[in-house]
């Protein structure tokens, strides 16, 4: 399959603000990223907050510009684009956003806020909008009868269902999905996950999948890429593939089973991340790392593969 | 140490929780589990004493601690309770601290007041106790301000005091919901270590079935304002006899499983005021047949654990 996505070392600085009493800072939120996305292909970004996972997926499709670095879609080199060439490009790029309450205008009816797509972009649909509305509610296992509904009397997995309609509405070929089910029920996160994959499978689409929680990546994606402090330290060609990080492993032992006979002994990694405004030179996580050296305390790993499996890290596993 | 019978809570007409039973001995961490709405933190907040400040109001039912009836006590008496012998850990550090008074005199002020010692000795106490929290640097972080510290660290101290006055029975309301999966693990093996030293009572309070198999040594599933199973945690896991306690199993995405597919649960989870008749889980149950839309079922008891279905003993049956 060909590559849709394509990101060479992605980077955003933010700077905040200086005053008169304090120092104009500024952190890198995503520091050289690289990674390619197949089409028809499920990537999973797992990190924990502040890692810099959100803003990857703003700066994938340039909602936030980005400081330096390359993002190809499709072939077409999206930070050569003007506006309007990238509000066009949008329409086969969607993003589907983790609070489906604010996602969604509470003054909109369901059918008014899935057509708003069509109307942002200026495209007519084929046949009337009301059959298209009704489609992409149907696509989405919501009931026609709801597009009168406003979005306060549907519940949140509905709202998330409405979310990923609109996404769907311009048949786009590649979905950024940023935590779509941290803020729903258990029973709700399946339900979302399993519309996700029917769509995958008959939709073709290709998802980006941003999310915190390493089992429900696991489960749903084809690769990982491990996130910490604004770089990929670990991609994982396969869900089986074991860590090679001591970050990867530590996420990994933090995630319980869901089996009582399964209990681990919860070894705990101490500390906690550092401020992304001060990091120490040298690996970010070598504070944090059992295995650190001299050597990760001075150079910073570079993200290298030898069998596939990249890891940025001096004494992988 | 905790002995909770038939517990019911009314808000002027409605209902949102009946027939919630359950007991905790020392030593022994017990688990609520349940969705948004399934009635797990109005439970604590009925045992805690604190129904009267959001309007509701025991109906039915007991709460019995430590050998005494609560269920009645008067504010004055549940004050020395609460704090006391009773510690509460909430989902989110930042309600329960102040962001104006530096972290010291917030945890001094337990130790102060519930076992009446002097500054000196509060703070004493108060390093103390964050010491054996693993908090570096007690001393210091007593000046510090709640806005200066992490997520984790503001729950350790939320813990800390939680612990201040001793307490024998600690309720955890979600304690790591708010938390990454690095922190969390550091402070579930915290709560894990401190009920087995302190030989403490823990109620865990949460969503996350993960969590649950992972700590407690017994479970209450609760759906719709009603514990529909209950009993020892490897029981209910390798036997689960409710559906509703089934299908949340069978929802948790497990990555090194290809073969089982996540569905969900169809429809949603009700509220209160739309509760269903007869089994609050009918209307979302695939084995639901008409009786299940008439009459509430029992629990019905097989060894150890208790499932409210009117066909537990038919799903036991089965092979899971």
């Amino acid at each position: 399959m060909p590559n849709l996505l394509e990101v060479r070392d992605l980077s955003k600085r933010f700077t905040s603000a200086g005053g008169p009493f304090r120092k104009a800072r500024s952190m890198h939120a995503v520091n050289g990223v690289s990674f390619d996305l197949a089409s028809g292909r499920v990537i999973g970004v797992v990190g924990e907050s502040g890692c810099g996972k959100s803003t990857l997926a703003r700066l994938i499709l340039r909602l936030i510009e980005p400081s330096g670095g390359r993002v190809n879609f499709d072939g077409d080199d999206l930070l050569a684009k003007t506006s309007a060439e990238m509000r066009k490009l949008r329409a086969r790029m969607q993003m589907v956003f983790q609070d489906p309450y604010s996602a969604i205008d509470p003054r909109y009816t369901l059918s008014r806020a899935v057509a708003e797509p069509f109307e942002v972009q200026g495209v007519k649909p084929a046949r009337p909008m009301a059959d298209e509305v009704a489609e992409l509610l149907e696509m989405v296992g919501l009931n026609p009868g709801l597009s009168t509904s406003y979005p306060h009397q549907i519940s949140g997995g509905q709202k998330q269902r409405v979310g990923i309609a609109r996404a769907l509405a311009l048949r786009p070929s590649l979905l950024v999905l940023d935590e779509p089910t941290a803020s729903l029920d258990v029973s709700v996160q399946a339900q979302i996950i399993g519309l996700l994959e029917d769509l995958r499978a008959d939709l073709g689409l290709t998802y980006l999948f941003i999310s915190h929680d390493l089992s429900l990546v696991k489960y749903f994606c084809d690769e990982i890429l491990v996130m910490y402090l604004g770089r990929v330290v670990e991609a994982l060609p396969d869900t089986k593939a074991p860590a090679r990080h001591p970050y990867t492993k530590t996420l990994m032992e933090s995630t319980f089973e869901p089996d009582p006979k399964k209990r681990r002994l919860i070894a705990p990694l101490e500390g906690e991340v550092p401020s992304p405004f001060d990091l120490p030179p040298g690996c970010a996580f070598a504070d944090r790392c059992p295995q650190a050296s001299a050597l990760c305390r001075t150079e910073t790993p570079e993200l290298s593969s030898k069998t596939g499996h990249a890891v940025a890290c001096h004494h992988p596993l | 140490m905790l002995n909770v019978r038939d517990l019911g809570v009314a808000f002027g007409v409605v209902q949102p929780l009946s027939g919630v039973s359950f007991s905790v001995s020392q030593g022994e961490t017990l688990g609520i589990v349940g969705e948004s709405g399934s009635g797990k933190s109005l439970t604590a907040m009925s045992v805690m004493g604190l129904l009267p400040l959001i309007g509701g109001r025991i109906t039915d039912g007991s709460i019995e601690f430590d050998g005494a009836d609560i269920t009645a006590l008067p504010e004055r008496a549940y004050r020395k309770l609460r704090g006391g012998k009773i510690g509460l850990i909430t989902q989110n550090p930042m309600t329960s601290l102040d962001p104006l008074k530096k972290i010291g005199p917030q945890v001094d002020d337990v130790a102060k007041l519930h076992l009446g010692l002097s500054n000196a000795d509060a703070r004493a106490r108060t390093i103390d106790i964050l010491g054996t929290l693993r908090i570096p640097e007690p001393a210091l972080i007593c000046d510090r301000y709640p806005h200066q510290m992490s997520g984790g660290m503001k729950q350790r101290i939320v813990i800390a005091m939680a612990l201040a006055a001793d307490p024998d029975l600690l309720i955890a309301d979600e304690p790591t919901t708010a938390l990454d999966v690095t922190v969390q693990a550091q402070i579930i093996r915290l709560l894990d270590d401190l009920v087995k030293e302190r030989n403490l009572a823990l109620v865990l309070i949460t969503h996350d079935m993960s969590v649950v198999a992972q700590t407690c040594d017994k479970i209450v599933v609760m759906y719709a304002g009603r514990a529909v199973e209950q009993g020892p945690v490897e029981e209910i896991f390798d036997r689960p006899r409710h559906p509703y306690t089934q299908a949340l199993i069978a929802c948790i995405p497990r990555g090194l499983d290809d073969a089982t597919r996540l569905t969900g649960i169809a429809g949603t989870v009700p509220t209160v005021l739309n509760y269903p008749k007869g089994c609050p889980f009918h209307p979302r149950c695939p084995k639901a047949e008409a009786i299940c839309a008439t009459d509430a079922p029992d629990f019905s008891v097989v060894g150890e654990s208790a499932a409210a279905c009117h066909f537990a003993e038919v799903a036991h049956a089965e092979p899971a």
